[in-house]
Order: structure tokens, then C-alpha cells, then sequence
């Protein structure tokens, strides 16, 4: 073959990759979900069914990165932040609009965030709670803080910090903010890629492309690819896999991780596994007695420690998510902006358990009670699992399942010994899980009773602390001393199982769980 | 018949105030509350407390009783609180879908149990009145979700036939996107009649008066339709009548697995929500629901038997 030819079929591969790589516009993507959404205002709800779908609706000033380590552009071209940390100037792209074809402006900007930043709106106004003042000029926004705080540019990358419009809010019917919230939620003009077109509760959703979006394409046009994307509601985890397999959906959620494998084999979808935050652990009272007034081992830190020690995590990976998920090292997720990959976490060592059991005053074994879902299959193969490794350090483990509600409830009531917990982060940074599981003053540690001085100290000194290296050495510290007192079982952290037809392109579930639909596109 | 029908309808009040005391008594002695199965596990604690006070949960219970009943009374059972709508509406959207469901499965079950109890009946104790009997008890001792997802991978996802779950849309829509769940709950309600319904017409076919027509020279079809099915369904339509409160039980889990919008999913997320004015509103249209469904029985009933006096 002469250069000529060659150089020839170079080109014509490389065009027909081009061809095949290149994105095509229009169609509506249906997609299975497991559950409906609830209320579709980004301030007042924190539901995941909503979170996940509301990032599409609401575009923020920042958005997460697709790996969830950290932010970039969203409504906001750029951010500058003062060297004293107390002043975050964002500068607004030109032209922006929502959906109804209306100008997006620095009083819209303005007044989402202070809406959103109010001490009663919602569980996540403490998210902008360090803004003190928002000014707008054109297209500036300055923030004027009362500290300095490290987390802001990840908070204004989350759904709570969603841009609304502020007109046709205000003019929605009711009498203040949640009547007309609830009004406004029924039929949301946003600013985000999608606009909600038909919603039939419980049924399905039809998010229809916003001709407005401010993002382009790799064709230079305007983002979305998709006309419009349809969810169907199907709770059930085999029928939402049967309408994909006969071609009625081309995309379902939550796949049970049973299926992960047999799906994998099926040659007309694609098996996504998306890194997630979610990390599974059992979560321990640390309290000396419990509410029933009775001694509790699990407050001996030993104890603890012994039973992360005889749990054999690889096994449970096999048995529990088969072999999809990996072992948790700390207690937020390799995902998480600041896990430290040099913490070690709780390897399997009987031996060690034994020892650790063996100092303790139950060195003959106890037995201790765990709160399962009911109906959770899961909890069941998890719980079951595990009552065979801990017998074998003398540990008798009684399963009591319980519905949902109820486990709220009794956990809310700290009236339980363990329970099992899942977690996902809903924003790129550290101190939200941190918050929650390792800081009393907030839920009482997960309500494990669990109290450190250290990390009190030291979560408060990074949540105004600039350099990143410096944060990055306290949260390496804040996780050493968590693991050391192990008020939690380690267990697995675990990704979302996708099914999508291969004829979906673009689709990504970034760790946080945000569904972004915005660059997929179908091959016609 | 007037008279009685109005009388029959008042007597549905009582019914209707037992019921919306017990159910408001009953949700709130369940563990847990509404505004924690609502706000999930990171709420705190003060979080939680202005969510009751905002629902009015906060309140001693005889208030909020009266605040239900006086809303109620007005037309209004409040809203939803996992879904912020009004429980009207949800009702409304929702309850058309599972009794389309419901009366589709009683024909279906009825189209399949007649015909079938008939044939047992006529051809008592040969192979083909076992065959029949056999087929509808192992029906009948199958669990409903079983059923619903054999149907569905058969006639569904191999065959191509029906579509996998949905409601459809228009009336040929619906009929067309049902015919599997109603078709599961048809086959269950048909194991319970086709073994009554059988009973009834050798009842029936041994009887005096159906000897007589036979020796009057009448036809066996007409001897069947005229004598022998009208007074054996009298039975079957009392059975059908009290197995349309099972249809709505069983619609929880078919519209589950079938992906159907209707009030048994509905009932079966408020509970684990804990949405209590969810809960109340579908118990008390499942109570008015059930209690026309048995004054329609008993209309047809006294048609059916001219012996049967409405009074």
C-alpha cells in the first residue's frame, strides 16, 4: 500500500470515528426510576428524588465536577476570592435567561441566595450561613462574608443555592414563601437545561430541553442534545429491568446489584457502575447504658474496635453487593474532596479481635441487637453475614427489622444499639459527612453518642481555613482520630448501578447522584 | 327501592364517622411520626419540631381531631406532606385508575369463572371438572407478585404481546396497558368464584323445579340460562361483592409490579411516609368505596331473587 493510500484510509477511519463520536440531536430519552419526586423546590425539600432531578431544572452559579472532587463554572464564567477569604466576587455569564425565555439577572441571583441563606428556610440554609451580605452590580455578584469559609464555592455548586426567578415566584398564588413555594413547584421555570413539561404524579415526568441554556454543545449550539427526557416511575427492581431488556426504557436506575452481572453479559446495554459517595456502615450506641437502662458493651472502645476487626469486609462485598463495592478506609467515601487514601481503616484480623475482646471485661462474648429494614434484602444477607464472623469472637448478634419510619424514630430517640446506615454527600466537600457523623453538637455524631474534642476543634479550624494543604492535614488527622475510636462498623462503599441501552451516549451520575442529562444524546 | 337506597346511604355515615375516628387513632399509634419519615434520618431535632409545629402534630390530639373533621366538613382533607398537594386531588387523579383496574379484573374474572364453573358443574367428577378445579387451586394458593411477574416476563417481555407495566392512555390505552394486572387479579378472583359458582349449578341442576323444565321439553341452553345460572350467581354475586374489598388489597401489589399509578401504591408509600392526611383521606374513600360496592351487591341481589325484599 502506497503512503497515498494509507494517508487516505487514515482520514476516512478518522472521519468515520469523528462520524461516530460526534453527538446527534433531538429525541427523548425514557428513563426508569425507582421512585417519583416529592416537591421540586431546590430550598424547602432535600429529598435525593428531588435533588437529583432539580439539578436539572436549577442551574447554580458553580456546579460539581463530574469526579466530585471539586467545582467549575456554572451560571458564573468565574470566581475570585479575596486574600482574606471574606469576600467571593462571581462574575455572571452575558445573556443568561430561563426557560420562559426570560433575562436571568443579578437581582434573580440575588435573591435566590438570600432566600435559600435564611435561618428557617429549609435543612441547608447553614450551607450559606458564612454570607453576610449579597450586592449585585451588573454582572457581579460580591459576597461579603462573616468569616472566611472554605466550603462556599461547593456550596454554591449545590441544589439549594439554585438560581430561581424571582418575578414569577413572587407572583405565584399565596400567602408567603411555602404556599407560594408548593404553587410555584407544580409548574418550575428554571435556569437549568430542562424545564418540567408534564408530571404526572407517580407516574411519569416529562422534562422537555430548555432552548435558553447557556451551555454549548460540542457542535457549538446550545446544551441540551436531548428534545426532551421522559421518567417513568417503576418502583419494582424487575420490572424497571424487563421495559429496558424489551426496549420500552433506555435507561433505569438503582439496578439491584444481584442483576450488575447478568446485565453486564446483555450485549444490547451497557452495565454502569458511576462512582458514588455512598458508604454503608453499621452504626454503633457508644453510650455506657441504653435507653432501656441496660449496660452497654459498645461503649468500650475495645469492643468496638474488635468487632470492625472480626468483620470481614472482602467476604461481605462478595455476599452483599456482589462484588461491586470496596472497603471503606475512613468514614466518608474515596470520593470525598480530603479522604486521606493512607488511612488503613479496619483489615479482617480475628486474632486482633480476639485480643482487643480479650482486654475487654466481655471477654466471654455478649450479645447485641441490630435494627434492620424490614423487607431489605440487603440488611438481611448483610446482618446474617455478619452474625457468623462475629461468632466466631463470641459476639451474638440478634436482627430486629423494623419499617422505615420506625428506625427513624428509634434512632432519633438514640433508642438503639446498632442499626444499619447508608450515606451519600449532596456537596463537593468533606464537611457535611464530617457534620454529621463525627460532630455531636450537630446529631449527636449519627446519634452514636460519639464526642471528640480533637475533631471539634479541629473541624472548626478548617471550616475557615483557606489553604487547602492545611485543611487537607486537619481532615488526615480528623479521620485518624474517628477510625481510632471507631464508633462506627466499617463496611463498603458501593456505586450506582445504571442500565442504559447502548444507544445512550453522555449520560453520567456524578458521585453525589446528580442525574446529568445535559450532554447525553441517543445514536440514531 | 328509593327509600330503601337513601336509607342504605345514611346508614354509610356511621360507617363513615367509626371509620375516620379508628384510622386517626390508628396512624398515630404507629411508631415513628411524619415530619421524621419525611426529613430521613439527618434532620435535627430542632428541624423536626418546627416540621410538627408547621403541620400542627404539636397539638393535643382532640384538637387536631376537631381541626380534621372541621376541614373535613368543609370538603377538605388537607394536604399531603411528603408531596405537598392536596389529598383530594391525589384521590381524584389516582382512584379512577385503580377501580378501572378493579372492574376490569371483576370481568375478566367473572368472563373466566362462569363459562369454566359451568363446564366443571355440567361435567361433574370427570377429568375435565378436576382439570378445571385443579388449575384455579394452585391459581388461588399462588402468591399475587408471583403471578404478576410470570405474566409479565411471558407475555410480556418474551412474547412482545402486552406491554411491560404502565397505564396507558385513552380507554383503549388503559384497556390495552391493564390486561396483565387485571388479568392477575382476574385469575385470582376466579379461583375464589369458579369453585362457589360450580357448587351453585349442581345446586341447582339436581333441583326440582330444573326436572321439571327438563320434562317440560325445554332446551338444555335455555334450561342454563334462564334457570339454572340466574339462581346459582346469586351466590356468586354476594362472593363477588365482598372480594371487591380484596381487589383493592391486591391492587397494592399488582400496581406495584405493574407500575400503575393508582391509590394501593399510593396507601402503601403514605403509610411507610407516615403521611397521616394521605392515610386518613384513602381510608375513608376506601370505606365509601366498599360500602356502594355492597349497596350495589344487594340491589343486584334482590333483582337477581325475587324472594330477597329490600327494606
Amino acid at each position: 500500500m502506497n503512503r497515498l493510500s494509507q494517508a487516505a484510509l487514515t482520514l476516512v477511519a478518522a472521519l468515520s470515528v469523528s462520524q461516530a463520536l460526534a453527538a446527534t440531536r433531538g429525541g427523548q430519552l425514557v428513563y426508569g426510576r425507582y421512585a417519583d419526586s416529592l416537591f421540586l423546590d431546590p430550598v424547602l425539600n432535600d429529598a435525593n428524588l428531588d435533588i437529583w432531578i432539580l439539578t436539572n431544572l436549577y442551574d447554580t452559579l458553580l456546579q460539581p465536577t463530574a469526579d466530585g472532587k471539586g467545582v467549575q463554572p456554572g451560571l458564573a464564567s468565574r470566581y475570585v476570592a479575596s486574600s482574606d477569604g471574606k469576600t467571593l466576587t462571581l462574575t455572571l455569564r452575558p445573556g443568561l435567561k430561563f426557560a420562559d425565555g426570560s433575562a436571568l439577572t443579578g437581582a434573580d441571583v440575588k435573591w435566590s441566595l438570600d432566600r435559600a441563606r435564611k435561618p428557617d428556610a429549609g435543612a441547608w440554609s447553614s450551607s450559606l450561613a458564612s454570607i453576610d451580605t449579597v450586592t449585585v452590580s451588573g454582572n457581579t455578584v460580591t459576597l461579603k462574608l462573616k468569616r472566611p469559609d472554605p466550603t462556599l464555592p461547593a456550596a454554591l455548586a449545590t441544589f439549594n443555592a439554585g438560581i430561581m426567578p424571582q418575578k414569577l415566584f413572587t407572583a405565584a398564588p399565596g400567602k408567603n414563601d411555602a404556599e407560594k413555594a408548593k404553587a410555584f413547584a407544580e409548574k418550575p421555570i428554571g435556569s437549568g437545561p430542562f424545564v418540567l413539561s408534564e408530571w404526572k404524579r407517580g407516574s411519569y415526568m416529562v422534562l422537555k430541553r430548555n432552548p435558553y441554556y447557556w451551555k454549548k454543545g460540542d457542535d457549538g449550539k446550545a446544551l441540551p442534545y436531548l428534545d426532551s427526557v421522559r421518567f417513568e416511575i417503576i418502583p419494582d427492581d424487575n420490572t424497571r429491568i424487563l421495559k429496558l431488556q424489551a426496549g420500552e426504557l433506555q435507561g433505569a436506575e438503582f439496578i439491584p446489584l444481584s442483576r450488575v452481572a447478568e446485565l453486564k453479559r446483555n450485549a444490547a446495554l451497557d452495565m454502569e457502575l458511576f462512582p458514588s459517595t455512598k458508604v454503608n456502615s453499621i452504626l454503633m450506641n457508644n453510650r455506657p447504658t441504653l435507653k432501656n437502662g441496660t449496660d452497654n458493651p459498645l461503649s468500650d472502645v475495645r469492643v468496638r474496635q474488635a468487632l470492625n476487626y472480626a468483620t470481614n469486609k472482602d467476604a461481605l462485598i462478595q455476599v452483599v453487593t456482589y462484588g461491586t463495592g470496596k472497603p471503606m478506609t475512613s468514614y466518608m467515601s474515596s470520593t470525598t474532596p480530603l479522604f486521606d487514601s493512607s488511612q488503613k481503616g479496619f483489615p479482617y484480623d480475628l486474632a486482633k479481635a480476639k485480643s482487643l475482646l480479650a482486654a475487654s471485661k466481655y471477654k466471654g462474648g455478649f450479645e447485641v441487637s441490630v435494627l434492620a429494614t424490614s423487607g431489605s434484602a440487603d440488611d438481611l444477607a448483610l446482618l446474617t453475614a455478619l452474625q457468623q464472623m462475629w461468632g466466631a469472637i463470641g459476639v451474638r448478634l440478634k436482627i430486629e427489622q423494623v419499617d422505615a419510619a420506625t428506625k427513624t424514630a428509634r434512632y432519633r430517640a438514640n433508642d438503639f444499639q446498632m442499626r444499619t446506615a447508608a450515606w451519600t454527600n449532596d456537596i463537593n466537600d468533606p464537611s457535611q459527612i464530617t457534620s454529621y457523623y463525627a460532630l455531636f453538637d450537630n446529631i449527636e455524631s449519627v446519634h452514636t453518642g460519639f464526642k471528640s474534642a480533637e475533631i471539634d476543634k479541629l473541624f472548626a479550624q478548617s471550616q475557615q481555613e483557606l489553604s487547602r494543604i492545611t485543611r487537607a492535614s486537619q481532615y488526615r488527622r480528623i479521620q485518624s482520630v474517628y477510625a481510632a475510636a471507631a464508633p462506627i462498623i466499617y463496611l463498603y462503599e458501593t456505586p450506582y448501578p445504571v442500565a442504559l441501552s447502548k444507544k445512550v451516549n453522555g449520560f453520567v451520575q456524578i458521585p453525589l447522584g446528580n442525574n446529568i442529562f445535559a450532554s447525553t444524546w441517543l445514536t440514531k | 327501592m328509593n327509600t330503601y337506597v337513601l336509607k342504605r346511604l345514611v346508614q354509610i355515615i356511621p360507617t363513615f364517622l367509626a371509620v375516620m375516628l379508628l384510622v386517626f387513632l390508628l396512624v398515630r399509634l404507629l411508631p415513628g411520626d411524619p415530619a421524621s419519615a419525611v426529613l430521613g434520618d439527618r434532620a435535627t431535632a430542632e428541624i423536626v419540631e418546627r416540621t410538627n409545629r408547621e403541620l400542627g402534630l404539636d397539638r393535643p390530639l382532640p384538637v387536631q381531631f376537631g381541626l380534621f373533621v372541621q376541614r373535613l366538613l368543609q370538603g377538605d382533607l388537607g394536604d399531603s406532606i411528603s408531596l405537598k398537594v392536596p389529598v383530594l386531588r391525589l384521590i381524584a387523579e389516582r382512584l379512577p385508575v385503580t377501580l378501572f383496574l378493579s372492574v376490569y379484573a371483576a370481568v375478566l374474572g367473572v368472563l373466566l369463572a362462569v363459562p369454566l364453573a359451568v363446564l366443571a358443574a355440567v361435567r361433574r367428577n370427570t377429568w375435565v371438572d378436576a382439570l378445571i378445579r385443579g388449575v384455579f387451586q394452585v391459581g388461588l394458593s399462588l402468591p399475587v407478585f408471583y403471578v404478576a411477574l410470570q405474566l409479565l416476563t411471558l407475555l410480556g417481555a418474551r412474547l412482545g404481546w402486552f406491554p411491560i407495566g404502565g397505564y396507558g392512555e385513552g380507554f383503549t390505552g388503559h384497556l390495552y396497558h391493564l390486561f396483565l394486572p387485571a388479568l392477575t387479579l382476574g385469575l385470582n378472583l376466579a379461583a375464589v368464584l369458579v369453585r362457589t359458582l360450580r357448587n351453585s349449578v349442581i345446586e341447582v341442576l339436581t333441583a326440582e323445579y330444573v326436572s321439571f323444565a327438563r320434562a317440560k321439553g325445554l332446551r338444555g341452553r335455555v334450561i342454563m340460562t334462564r334457570h339454572v345460572l340466574r339462581n346459582a350467581l346469586i351466590a356468586t354475586v354476594t362472593l363477588l361483592g365482598l372480594n371487591i374489598g380484596g381487589l383493592i388489597g391486591g391492587a397494592v401489589i399488582t400496581e406495584s409490579v405493574f407500575a400503575i399509578p393508582g391509590v394501593g401504591r399510593l396507601m402503601v408509600d403514605a403509610i411507610f411516609g407516615r403521611d397521616y392526611p394521605v392515610i386518613q383521606g384513602l381510608t375513608l374513600t376506601f370505606a365509601v368505596v366498599v360500602s356502594l360496592v355492597f349497596l350495589v351487591t344487594d340491589l343486584i341481589h334482590s333483582r337477581l331473587d325475587p324472594r330477597v325484599e329490600l327494606n
